[in-house]
């Protein structure tokens, strides 16, 4: 029989702002046992993160444990004193992993330094022991010259690197139970796979259980035997992870499914018109970063070399993970970055020959971030209709009319004119970001991450509008993304970049089904998919 | 790290070459030295006497070569006001600056990192707010005013510091107080938004997950990334203390560089002054140099 490692009764969290208790986590809710995952599955504000920061007494200084009962190993942990807590069970029993890789390390202070005060914390041994111990743990995490490794800073580290090290830190003290909180989210796509599957091989080799927190509900059935659903603070289902996503009996995880199940259509129609609407030529781009008197300057080649065609009302998606140069690319088609070298023609003309305005009218972009785009001293009103004020000499009759048109097109009321981005969901603001774009009805819409920051549910909806306008206004969309499941719901056409230099181009099916390029194959192979199940 | 301190210090040689010579090119193009040197009623011919008398009449450059070669030998010139070369005046003068300067520094770190950190740990708490207030006051309070007010309470009505002077240690006590109290708020106010930016960032609860707490976690974990921006600060405390205070010197009759660069201005004595400002600048320029250094000691990010 397994006996219960962690049993957590109805716990509440609450936050207090400004004297005002609003309860964040109501009645939470779970029972592990030994060598069990469980996953914690929910958007943004679900709760999923806090619930356990207040099982781990890492709670922000506003929120605190209102009821409930927390069980480890059969006893009540939820009343010792914090001392006692800090010293038996944190880092010890209970270890955590966290988001931002590149800010959970102590920036001043070595790899090895850091390994060994967590060892030494809770073990009393020798310094020897302790630099062995930590060897060891590095060597277990995979990574490669531990030895140096040892005497390296964080910043000298990648950030699939310095998770592991993050991963060979929580470890290092044998604990019972391992929280994992959206460990591979601030990854690249392609380290996403080898940080997860090194996570499940620990775990079962060190005979540990594990609590895994995500958004993702492909990535939690993959990694985690059971599943629990949150909302707004609330558990809505948990159970075996095969019976929640085949039978899920609550209306937001059918929602959640539906998102994930949406996004894997086969169904391509091959775009056929040939129309060539932007020839993009050689084109170069070098940043350069400034050097001092003792050291050179360092060039760095963003893009390198690249050629490519846009045919009008296709719409065409660049691939690659942060670094590839897909946003500089981006940005020299949107006038944004003067290139080097090379060409890019729009309708013939040479792209820097149109003034400003002239390829405003013809290019327009949607950015990632709907939170800090949009000018949140502005009113939505103001920010849509700008475009035409600069661009048209339309009547202001002409020019409201168009504007409660695009604003009813891209799934707003006229409500909202007068509205403010900081009453708006991020959903709502990239809508209006949309309406900004697409307002002065230009030929090629630039979407640059566009749903990169938005939640499961809220990114489908974002990419079914984009759909729905590529089919009614007829524009060419260039969809910039890393997320291999947008780019095969939205694109015709597939580039994929690394390094600055296209590796492989061609029909998005194909791309994805069979691609030729080592690379490409690495980048699809990392996609976690819920298949449908009839 | 060698390759770091060698890099810093070639650029604070270069200042330090460009500073030798604005100073001395503004000195004696904007001031006639030897108008300087004969007085202010002196005639046309006196002054033209004094100018070749003293080679003040030779191109400038020549003059520049000279008076920084005359630096490299130990030869800082003659002040024609107090009739003294200007390294004697200097070495005369500079222990009791020095003095103070420490001192006073001394006085600004125990009181402003200790509050510093208290009100970290506790945000909006009665230390905080108490540190805040001495912070204002600190601030509001004119350095002349409280040195008087310091000499009235523990000098006249309970007679246990000197009233002025700069004979023994006992001496340099409350000019101490005086000038390390200028220096408390900007020093003790960064301690506190540095220990507390520290203390929320993700890093800070790592150590948290593995047990860290108390004082443990904030003199292990937090300390040094708190105190890296206090270094800079405190360099240029230090700067503007080894130039010497006017004031504190003034009311506590202390014969430091800040009183020798008064009287030396106001006798347009050009050789003392251009070496002031020189050795004033420079040991700017050391200290940044060595605030530089121990903040890329201390963070491996800055050794680029």
């Amino acid at each position: 029989m397994e006996t219960t490692l962690l049993e957590i009764k109805n716990l509440n969290i609450s936050f207090n702002i400004s004297k005002n208790i609003v309860n964040t986590v109501d009645n939470f809710s779970l029972t592990l046992k030994e060598k069990e995952t469980i996953g914690i599955v929910g958007e943004s504000g679900s709760g999923k993160t806090i619930s356990m920061l207040g099982l781990t007494r890492l709670l922000p200084k506003q929120a605190f444990v209102d009821k409930g009962s927390i069980l480890f190993k059969g006893r009540d942990i939820s009343n010792i004193s914090n001392k006692e807590f800090y010293q038996t069970i944190s880092g010890k029993k209970i270890s955590m992993i966290f988001q931002e890789p590149m800010t959970a390390l102590n920036p001043v202070y070595t790899i090895g330094r850091q390994l060994m005060a967590t060892y030494l914390f809770h073990n009393d041994v020798s310094r020897n022991s302790a630099y062995n111990r930590a060897i060891d743990f590095l060597d277990k995490v995979q990574l490669t010259n531990v030895k140096e490794r040892m005497a390296q800073y964080p910043h000298q580290l990648s950030g699939g690197q310095r998770q592991r090290v993050m991963i060979a830190m929580a470890l290092i003290n044998s604990p019972e139970l391992l929280i994992a909180d959206e460990p591979t989210t601030a990854l690249d796509v392609t380290v996403q796979k080898e940080i997860v599957g090194l996570i499940q091989k620990l775990i079962e080799n060190l005979g540990m259980a594990m609590i895994f927190i995500s958004h993702d509900l492909g990535l939690v059935s993959k990694t985690c035997e059971n599943i629990i659903v949150m909302e707004k603070g609330l558990i809505l289902e948990s159970g075996k992870a095969e019976n929640v996503l085949t039978r899920p009996k609550e209306n937001y995880t059918k929602n959640l499914l539906k998102c994930l199940w949406s996004l894997d259509v086969d169904h391509k129609k091959i775009h056929k018109d040939r129309t060539l609407l932007l020839d993009v030529k050689n084109i170069s781009k070098s940043y350069q970063l400034t050097g001092s008197i003792l050291k050179p300057k360092k060039i760095i080649n963003a893009v390198r070399n690249v050629s490519f065609e846009i045919f009008k009302g296709e719409t065409l998606a660049i691939v690659g993970e942060s670094g590839s140069g897909k946003s500089t690319v981006a940005k020299i088609i949107n006038g944004l970055t003067k290139m080097d070298s090379g060409d890019v023609l729009l309708e013939g003309k040479k792209i820097d020959s149109y003034s400003p305005l002239e390829r405003a009218l013809r290019i327009q972009p949607v950015f990632q971030d709907p939170y800090s785009t949009l000018n949140p001293n502005h009113t939505i009103g103001f920010i849509v209709r700008r475009p035409l004020l600069l661009n048209t000499s339309l009547s202001s009759y002409e020019i409201e009319t168009k504007v409660e048109k695009t604003l009813n097109l891209v799934g707003l009321s006229e409500n909202f004119i007068n509205r403010f981005p900081s009453q708006l969901s991020g959903g709502q603001r990239q809508r209006v970001a949309i309406a900004r774009a697409i307002i002065l009805e230009p030929k090629i819409l630039i979407c640059d991450e566009p749903t990169s920051s938005l939640d499961v549910t809220i990114q489908s909806q974002i990419l079914d509008l984009l759909n729905e306008l590529k089919e009614r206004l007829k524009i060419t969309i260039v969809l910039i993304s890393h997320n291999i499941s947008v780019v095969k719901f939205l694109s015709d056409r597939v580039l994929v970049m690394n390094n600055g230099e296209i590796l492989e181009s061609g029909n998005t099916l194909s791309i994805i089904n069979k691609p030729n390029n080592n690379y490409t194959k690495k980048l699809m192979s990392a996609i976690f998919t819920v298949k449908k199940k009839v | 790290m060698l390759k770091f301190v060698a890099g810093r210090f070639l650029v604070s040689l270069a200042v330090a070459f460009t500073i030798s010579f604005v100073t001395f090119f503004f000195l004696n193009i904007f001031t006639d030295p030897a108008q300087a040197v004969a007085g202010e009623e002196a005639l046309f011919e006196e002054i033209e006497q004094i100018r070749t008398q003293y080679g003040f009449d030779r191109p400038i450059l020549t003059r520049y070569f000279e008076w920084l070669g005359g630096i490299f030998t130990g030869d800082f010139g003659v002040s024609y006001y107090w009739n003294k070369p200007v390294g004697t005046l200097l070495l005369e003068r500079a222990p009791q600056t020095i003095k103070l300067a420490l001192m006073s520094v001394s006085v600004t770190i125990m009181v402003a990192i200790p509050l510093g950190i208290f009100a970290a740990l506790n945000p909006n708490s009665i230390i905080d707010r108490f540190a805040l207030s001495v912070a204002v006051s600190a601030q509001a309070i004119p350095n002349f005013w409280l040195g008087l007010i310091l000499i009235i309470i523990f000098s006249v009505t309970f007679p246990i510091f000197p009233v002025s002077g700069d004979k023994t240690y006992y001496h340099f006590i409350l000019p101490s107080v005086v000038l390390g109290t200028s220096s408390v708020p900007p020093v003790m106010r960064l301690m506190r938004t540095g220990l507390l930016d520290v203390i929320n960032s993700d890093y800070i609860r790592t150590a948290r997950s593995i047990g860290f707490s108390g004082w443990r976690l904030v003199t292990k974990h937090a300390l040094r990334n708190a105190v890296l921006p206090i270094i800079s600060v405190i360099a240029v405390q230090l700067g503007h203390k080894f130039g010497g205070s006017l004031i504190t010197e003034s009311v506590f009759a202390i014969n430091g560089l800040g009183r020798l660069a008064l009287l030396s201005i106001l006798g347009a004595d050009i050789p003392t002054v251009q070496i002031l400002i020189f050795v004033f600048a420079i040991t700017f320029i050391v200290f940044n140099l060595l605030s530089d250094i121990l903040n890329a000691y201390l963070d491996p990010r800055l050794r680029l």
